[in-house]
């Protein structure tokens, strides 16, 4: 951590950080605190991990996939109309009754923009539902070393009164520093 | 992988990054030096025509369309190896992916020099893509070189989605271990990546579906490419196999420049720990059973060409193997690519880094002559014997040629000092995490 520019950015109100050096206890954390009825946290990690999403998203499968799908039948029912439409649109009638829309001709012009607009549909589903790009997280999250070797916990929208409460759990399911509304703590 | 840790794993591939050494910048100079050249012999090309370019009739397709193919053919290894051996949780492939992948990208942008480069007045050649003009007039979507517009495009912009998208958590760990300038730009680059809940849900559930795109891609887009060929009535190139010919040659070329790329960087940077021999052999293995499907292809092409008793098309694979003119280039490909990788079915052999350096240059030489062989022989020897003609390449032909090696050079050696190469977040996914547990049984 010696040469990295730690930028200093405003503590969020209500917003409790803490970094957890092993998994397991990061998603034995998360699942305390759902059971305490915390339920408005971020978990950030340097790698994917399931557990994580399993606990935070029981299992849920991501949006993104109709982006997909969407991309993939316009590029397709795309391609196909626009080399349909154009042979029609300046007819060249070739003897030996050759059809002017041509499915098997066609077919590598709608695979093909199946598969690009499918991508690019995904990739603007992935940034819109990731919110990127955004440079305005919240300072708890902007933790170098969250990309590098530990997972870390925000627990956001708590009351003063509840932030013993879960620093306890925090504190007791292995989190090895925890940080936030110690201000008006006493 | 055992005994490593998160935070060596980002140490170790994170370490090479922006320390040029003078070997370093000497490679680089000698790539810019060589896309210099290629540049005044396209100059030259520009300012006198195409006759500088060895072109005669007949034969209007020589070293560029033979270099255009080459250079796509080795754009497959990188998608292959990452959305293919993704999907089928290959773990070898995570060690080589993401050079193999950049590998790729600058392999397509070598490749899109040539069509504009091939048609002489390249300030038309946005011509190629499809818009009307004003007479709304289209191109013609019924031709094969209008799918291979869409093919190689939709290639280039889906492999450079997947790339970038899996660069994105790397780049994000990098510009956590920089300061000043150079960190707000790899924070622009990562699109403020944090690596949330959120991020990675929406993330690992992009990336499959990106894989799942790519994987078609790979094997349609150098079909495509043979279609440029196959779909003409062409002696020697009018043939239903060329599709799966061309995307086991295009693997096997791919599989080969990996070998030839990773082996040195992962020597110089010290990275044995994430690249080293076990990838090697995986990827000899790979053009094992490529070549050896090409070796068939070989054979398969000749036999179908006696078998039709179509005097054309026999006398075309007569004249390429037997033939004064390009006798040397059929057995220079059969030597590269049919003979010499067999030194691998031994076990030690592709174990060798030596060999296997060694081999997987020769290979690449010969993908490029099969691509030669195939078309300047065909082009040369058409129906018509009175129009038989000689083509070899000119020396304006040849410099673009090597300067095309110079510019993916240039951005595969300066690739490798500003962007991790070895993919970061996904070799940690191969080390088992750090559990309390484990601490604790251990005590």
């Amino acid at each position: 951590m010696t040469s990295q520019e730690i930028e200093y950015l405003p503590p969020t109100p209500g917003a409790m950080k803490s970094v957890f050096p092993h998994l397991d206890c990061l998603v034995d954390a998360i699942d305390a605190l759902k059971q305490a009825g915390y339920t408005n946290m971020v978990v950030t990690a340097p790698l994917p991990r399931h557990e994580i999403e399993e606990q935070l998203y029981d299992g849920r499968p991501s949006p993104i996939r109709w982006f997909t799908l969407c991309g993939a039948l316009f590029g397709g029912s795309m391609g196909f109309s626009v080399a349909s439409l154009t042979h029609t649109n300046w007819p060249m009638i070739i003897p030996a009754g050759k059809p002017l829309v041509s499915i098997p001709a066609f077919i590598v012009i709608t695979f093909e923009s199946t598969i690009l607009f499918g991508s690019l549909f995904t990739l603007a589903g992935l940034l819109l539902m990731c919110g990127l790009p955004s440079h305005g997280l919240q300072s708890e999250v902007r933790d170098p070393r969250f990309s590098d070797d530990v997972f870390g916990l925000v627990v956001n929208g708590l009351a003063q009164a509840d932030a013993q409460r879960v620093r306890n759990i925090l504190n007791d399911n292995g989190a090895a520093e925890v940080t936030g509304l110690e201000s008006n703590n006493g | 992988m055992k005994g490593l840790t998160y935070g060596a794993v980002t140490r170790d591939i994170l370490e090479p990054l922006f320390k040029p050494s003078a070997a370093y910048v000497g490679l680089l100079g000698f790539c810019v030096a060589l896309l210099a050249w290629g540049g005044y012999c396209w100059f030259l090309q520009l300012t006198m025509g195409l006759g500088v370019g060895g072109y005669a009739p007949p034969v209007f397709w020589g070293v560029y369309i033979t270099t255009f193919v080459f250079w796509v053919g080795i754009g497959h290894a990188g998608t292959l190896i990452s959305a293919i051996l993704f999907l089928f949780r290959s773990k070898w492939r995570t060690g080589v992916y993401r050079a193999s992948e950049a590998m790729t990208i600058f392999a397509v942008m070598s490749a899109a020099l040539f069509p504009a480069i091939h048609v002489g007045r390249a300030w038309n050649a946005y011509w190629l893509f499809p818009y009307p003009n004003q007479r709304q007039l289209w191109q013609n979507f019924k031709s094969p070189l209008m799918w291979d517009v869409f093919a190689v495009s939709t290639y280039f912009t889906v492999s450079t989605i997947f790339f970038y998208i899996g660069l994105i958590p790397d780049i994000a760990a990098v510009r956590d271990r920089t300061t000043g300038t150079i960190r707000k730009i790899y924070d622009a680059l990562a699109l403020g990546w944090r690596g949330t809940d959120r991020q990675w849900r929406h993330y690992m559930a992009a990336y499959g579906f990106f894989a799942a795109f790519a994987t078609p891609l790979v094997l349609s887009v150098h079909s495509v490419v043979s279609w440029d060929f196959a779909m003409a009535q062409t002696a020697g190139w009018h043939s239903t196999l060329f599709p799966p010919y061309f995307v086991a040659g295009a693997i096997f070329s791919g599989c080969a420049m990996v070998i030839t790329l990773l082996l040195p960087m992962s020597l110089i940077f010290k990275w044995e720990k994430y690249i080293n021999v076990w990838h090697y052999e995986s990827l000899a293995k790979m053009c094992l059973l490529t070549g050896t499907i090409l070796t068939y292809a070989y054979g398969v092409e000749h036999y179908i060409a006696w078998y039709s008793d179509n005097p054309y098309e026999w006398g075309i694979f007569v004249y390429r193997a037997v033939g004064e003119e390009y006798g040397w280039v059929f057995y220079m490909m059969v030597f590269c690519n049919c003979l010499a990788p067999l030194i691998w079915w031994i076990p030690s052999m592709r174990r060798n880094l030596v060999v296997l350096f060694v081999v997987s240059i020769i290979i690449n030489i010969g993908m490029w002559f099969e691509r030669y062989n195939i078309i300047a022989s065909s082009l040369a020897h058409q129906f018509d014997p009175a129009s038989w003609t000689y083509y070899a390449p000119s020396w304006v032909e040849l410099g673009i040629m090597v300067g095309s090696f110079g510019w993916f050079g240039m951005w595969f050696v300066m690739f490798i000092k500003i962007m991790p190469s070895v993919a970061v977040a996904e070799i940690k996914e191969l080390i088992r995490p750090p559990l309390k547990s484990d601490q604790v049984a251990a005590k």
